[in-house]
């Protein structure tokens, strides 16, 4: 177990190396071009971090966005939601979106856990986002307030039928460092919920955390960069009953295709985590060994 | 009682976007900026725009060649198809001192700065 959790770890940490290189090389190469390069979206560019970016008054996109899950601390865990997403801009400050949910789950053997392999139509939300610093030239933060309420009939962890509240609200920050190639981006999050299962048990629970990422334009239509997440759970809505934190870290990639097209990739890996009342490495009881995430948008 | 916070947070978060969305609006209804330019043979004309800080500002963009163009900018957040031979215009927030580029999204080389000071 423990030779597994290093190699994880090992892996996570020679990607990140490799991306830097690779980020190396690329600017290097592309100094002298980056003058001319036209001005990026950071909302995309730092994988589960999210930018600060609201689109531009008018634009419209639709993505598809799915996250996986994989690994718990026995048998087979495999676990995606995609969201199906619609996202306006109707002012130069506010962001709306909205969308549909689908999840599927692969599970076999996992403790705590039914085995399963179902594909479902899981849920719905929303998200509204409002710039509250906005960059300049002589300013180079730029701050988001979002909130996203979410409705799920299917348990995004286990997969079984439930009824389940979620209110993300986030803090989306980001500094560009180095004008238009080297950007740092930070996220607070706190994110209550409340399931209701089909015995009628209720349970209330909330994520809090945050992340800092690095993200290094390298070509006009390609970002890569690194970020690192810091989880902690709790078993109540008000942060009272703490039971394990997790630290999450991994590359990130952004590619721009057409002026109107682009994917956003990143993958985190677990390299520290802990379980209350469980001395066992790794939280894998709230958190996963891995997670990916691909995301496509268009703009229209 | 869970839910109840939960409505609460919502209904909050929603009267704090409202609001937000009504102190936006009064910028808007200040006396703006009109600016105007062109876009003719692919290109911004002029492709200098100069402007006072902390008044909004309106653009208006005369498309003077046989084909769409469409004025886009991430720094003043805004875009407008502007079809062939014919003016879109485009309505700016109040605007904070610096440089603003803009761009036809569909021609790689027309690019202009709306300097504000």
């Amino acid at each position: 177990m423990r030779a597994t959790i290093r190699s994880g770890r090992y892996h996570a940490i020679a990607l990140c190396a490799a991306a830097s290189l690779c980020c190396g090389e690329f600017g290097a190469a592309r100094a002298e071009d980056a003058s001319s390069w036209r001005d990026i979206e950071t909302k995309y560019i730092f994988g589960f971090t999210t930018g600060s970016g609201i689109g531009l008054e008018g634009e419209k996109e639709f993505t598809i966005d799915t996250i996986g899950r994989f690994g718990k601390r026995d048998g087979r865990y495999r676990a995606t939601e995609t969201k199906y997403e619609v996202e306006f801009t109707p002012t130069q400050f506010i962001q709306i979106e909205f969308g549909a949910l689908g999840s599927t789950h692969h599970i076999a053997g996992v403790t705590d856990l039914d085995d399963r392999k179902q594909f479902a139509l899981s849920g719905a939300f929303a998200e509204f986002r409002y710039l509250a610093i906005e960059r300049t030239s002589s300013n180079p933060l730029a701050v988001t307030l979002a909130f996203e309420p979410t409705v799920r009939r299917i348990d995004e962890t286990g997969g079984e039928r439930v009824r389940n509240y979620e209110f993300e609200t986030i803090i989306n920050a980001d500094l560009e460092l180095l004008r238009n190639r080297l950007f740092a981006g930070f996220n607070l999050l706190y994110e209550p919920e409340v399931t209701w299962g089909t015995s009628g048990a209720v349970e209330r629970e909330a994520k809090f955390g945050g992340s800092a990422a690095l993200s290094l334009r390298v070509a006009s239509n390609v970002v890569l960069g690194g970020e690192v997440w810091y989880l902690r759970h709790y078993d109540a809505a008000n942060l009272t009953a703490f039971t394990g934190d997790a630290v999450m870290l991994g590359p990130t990639l952004y590619l721009q295709f057409t002026p109107k097209m682009f994917m956003t990739a990143a993958w985190n890996a677990q390299v520290w985590g802990r379980e209350i009342g469980n001395p066992v490495s790794l939280n894998l009881a709230e958190f996963q060994r891995h997670r990916a995430r691909l995301k496509f948008a268009w703009e229209f | 009682m869970i839910m109840r916070k939960l409505t609460l947070a919502a209904v909050g978060g929603i009267a704090t976007l409202a609001v937000a969305l009504l102190a936006v609006s009064p910028s808007q209804a200040q006396q703006a900026t009109e600016i105007q330019l062109s876009y003719s043979k692919g290109q911004f004309q002029p492709s200098e725009l100069r402007a006072s800080a902390d008044k909004p500002i309106t653009l208006r963009v005369k498309n003077l060649d046989g084909k769409a163009m469409e004025f886009e900018s991430k720094s003043l957040r805004v875009e407008k198809v502007v079809a062939a031979n014919s003016e879109g215009v485009i309505n700016v927030r109040a605007l904070k001192p610096g440089r603003y580029e803009f761009y036809d999204d569909f021609n790689e080389k027309a690019r202009g700065a709306l300097v504000v000071q």
